[in-house]
Formats: structure tokens, sequence, C-alpha cells
């Protein structure tokens, strides 16, 4: 396993098969663009990496009760399927709302409370070893 | 799909009045209807797998390496929230700049400033007051050329004096995003992702004394509960903690480590209760730090 939560660089964290963080965050843009029309403002900084099939990451960010949030998912694989789900700091699912779609997923949430929160990332099936994924969000 | 079934059951409505035929419409309706529904179930399941309702997050150690990997919100997230609870002084805690930032101390310091330079940016389109923008922008461009990322930047700086001189405020907020991204990534180029890490722990310090202030002087329980910030502590403290001795050794970064260590525990344990006395406390700590950082060579 191996993540990096920062701007990302030119080319990115290439996988076994060849492809880059930087395509797969195409990917999770494209996915943010019906909410970025909604008025979400979509941060500069992102999460990236690899994952085997079947191995969840859970992600601790911070969340401010008052604002929407949707985070975006996106892998240049073709045919895998990759998911985000949100949990609070005790394990519980609190999305309001998800999908997945190709090679793209989301959920969004209204917290509760202000705190620490979990972005559940998995890729659920891939023809590939491991399976670059990245991971946008945006505020409102 | 459901739209339509809602439409096939409208349409029924009409026709109730008619005999054998409208009774006949209504089965088929309600075969529709079913087959609609059963479509629904069907095409959603096939679209998404049910995540779990809960997870046994010691299950994942890893996880806690990924405090590390932590994203910082830039202030403007934070303010957003706050600003949904109502209108907010933001004009009271704009720190005017006196002329362009000059840079002092080393580049840990410059970096620092830099990030709080930043920040200020965020606060003063809060208070959308465009000419002390302006200033910023241009103080980040020094800042920047001192450490060595201003060919990153230089255009964001443009772009945030030029959007601030029309008063075009979320073009701003982007830009300072993207300046904040743009010498970040400069930085890991040049290897010096510690330094990074400082441009972004500068504009958490900067932006949760705005917080602060604006929350302690319209005290409200929502507000406080948005210091309520535990994983960014954390983070800073772990950055920090792996500096190498040289840089861990400098004034600044021993009274930032101290700060952290006394914020920690004034923003309680997440039940939402921040006292008003320790937002204030929290707020004047990072003000010593703010002034810290701003001071010449420490």
């Amino acid at each position: 396993m191996s993540v990096i939560a920062a701007t990302l660089l030119d080319g990115g964290l290439q996988g076994a098969r060849g492809g880059t963080i930087v395509e797969a965050l195409s990917y999770a843009l494209e996915a943010a663009q019906p909410a970025v029309k909604e008025g979400f403002t979509v941060r500069e900084e992102r999460w990236g990496g690899d994952l085997a099939a079947g191995q969840p990451l859970p992600i601790p960010h911070q969340l401010f009760k008052g604002n929407d949030y949707w985070f975006w998912m996106g892998t240049d694989s073709k045919g895998a399927t990759i998911s985000v789900h949100v949990y609070d700091k005790n394990g519980k699912l609190v999305e309001d709302e998800f999908w997945q779609k190709g090679q793209k997923a989301a959920a969004k949430i209204r917290p509760k409370r202000t705190g620490t929160y979990y972005l559940l990332v998995e890729v659920e099936k891939s023809t590939e070893e491991r399976t670059v994924w990245s991971l946008a969000y945006g505020f409102r | 799909m459901l739209m339509s079934s809602k439409i096939m059951k409208q349409r029924f409505l009409c026709a109730r009045s008619g005999a054998a035929s409208a009774t006949r419409q209504y089965a088929a309706a309600k075969l529709a209807l079913k087959v609609c529904l059963s479509c629904v179930s069907l095409s959603t399941s096939l679209l998404a797998n049910q995540p779990a309702k809960s997870i046994a997050l010691k299950e994942f150690p890893k996880a806690t390496n990924l405090v590390e990997q932590v994203v910082v919100p830039v202030p403007s997230e934070v303010f957003s929230a706050l600003d949904k609870l109502g209108k907010q002084g933001w004009a009271e805690v704009v720190r005017p700049q006196k002329g362009v930032a000059s840079p002092s101390g080393g580049k840990e310091q410059i970096s620092l400033l830099l990030g709080i330079v930043i920040a200020d940016g965020f606060v003063a389109v809060e208070a959308e007051n465009a000419e002390e923008v302006k200033a910023i922008g241009n103080s980040v461009r020094t800042l920047a050329k001192t450490i060595g990322v201003e060919k990153a930047v230089s255009r964001r700086a443009n772009s945030i004096v030029e959007f601030a001189e029309k008063r075009r405020w979320v073009e701003v907020r982007k830009e300072l995003d993207l300046a904040l991204s743009d010498v970040r990534q400069a930085m890991q180029e040049l290897n010096s992702e510690s330094l990074a890490q400082l441009v972004s722990l500068g504009g958490w310090i900067r932006g949760t004394e705005a917080l602060s202030s604006v929350v302690a002087k319209s005290f409200s329980k929502d507000g406080a509960e948005l210091l309520y910030q535990p994983v960014l502590v954390e983070h800073f403290n772990l950055r920090l903690q792996a500096l190498p001795d040289a840089a861990k050794s400098l004034p600044v970064i021993v009274k930032i480590l101290a700060g952290l260590s006394d914020i920690q525990p004034l923003m309680g344990k997440g039940d939402g209760e921040i006292p008003v006395k320790a937002v204030a406390e929290i707020g004047r700590i990072c003000g010593e730090l703010v002034t810290s950082v701003s001071a010449k060579g420490n």
C-alpha cells in the first residue's frame, strides 16, 4: 500500500501497468463537474496511491459542521470497480449519499459534528494486481 | 423511472370515473409501476454495492500512519462553515500588511511566514478588503522568491492582485488555494517536503488565530466547535518531530511544538463543548506563534 496526500507531481505515482495518479485524478475531477456547477469548491490538494483489490484503506480527514462535502474517486483502470465511503471516528457509516459508475465513485456528507472522519477508499474489483486511484474533495 | 411511474399514477387517477377500461388501465399501470420499481432496485444494486454500516477502525493499523498524509484544509473551508452561522466580524481580524513582507530567518521561518501571509489573504478576502489582498499578493511573490519558488507562484500572485482589484472574491480564494498548492509542489520538486509542510502549518496557525478571534468576539457553541481539530494538531506534531535535528532545535520550531501541545487539550474531546475561555486561549497561543514567526531571525 502506498498513498500520498499532496499536490500531484507531474506523472505522479506509477502503477505496475503504467497507470498514474494524474490519469486517475482526471476521472475523479470529471466526477466532480456536476457538483462544481452547484457551487462546490474543489480543493487543489488530493490523495492518491495504489491498492490491491479487496483491501480498503481508511484515510483520516478533518470535516467542519456547517459545510457540505463531496469526495470523488477515480481510477484509470478500465473494468475496475472502486468505492469511497465516509465513516465517523467510531467507524459508523455517516455519508448522506454515494454512487459508483465505471471508473468513478463518490460520496457526499453534511457532517453533524466537527472533527475527524475516515474516508474508506477501496478497489472492489480489478484485473490489475494493484490499481492506481486518486481522491479529490470539494466543499460548499 | 420514478417520475414516469408518478405520471402513470396521475393518468390512472384521471380515468377513475370510467368503468371496466379504467380497472384494466389501473391493473396495467400497477404492473408497470411494479416493473419500474424492480428496475430501479435492480439498477441500483448493479451500480453500487451497499457499504458496511460500520467498520472496526482498529483493524486498519495503517490508518494511524496516514495521519502524516492528512490534507490540511484551507482557511476558507472553515471560514465558510462559520459564515453559515451568521455575519462575522472578519474586518476586525485582518492583520494589516506593513508594506511587502520582509523575509527574515532561515528557510524554515520564511516557509512558515509564507503560509501565514497566504492565510492573511483568505482573511482579507472574508473582509472583502481589496487593498490588503493586493499587498498580500506582492508579499507572497517576495517570500516565494527568497526560498526559490517564485517561478511557480508569480502567475498566482499576479492573479490574486488582478482579481482583488476587480473584487472577484471567489476567484481570489481559488488563486490563494492554487498559490498554496503551487508553492508546496515546487518545494516537493526541490526535495523540500518538510518546508512544504511548514507552509501548511503557517497557514493553519494564522487561520486558527483568526477563527478563534472571530468566535470569541461573537461566541456560539457551534462556532467554537469548529476549533475541534485533533487530527490536524497530531499531523503537525508528527511532521515537526520528523524534521532534521537542526531545524527542530530552531527557537521558532520549539515554540510551535510547545504551542501545539498547549492547544491540544483546549480543543476538548469532540463533545461540542469548547468554552469561550478556551477559544480565547487558543487564539492567544496562535497569535503569539504568528508574532514569533513574523519576528526577525527566529
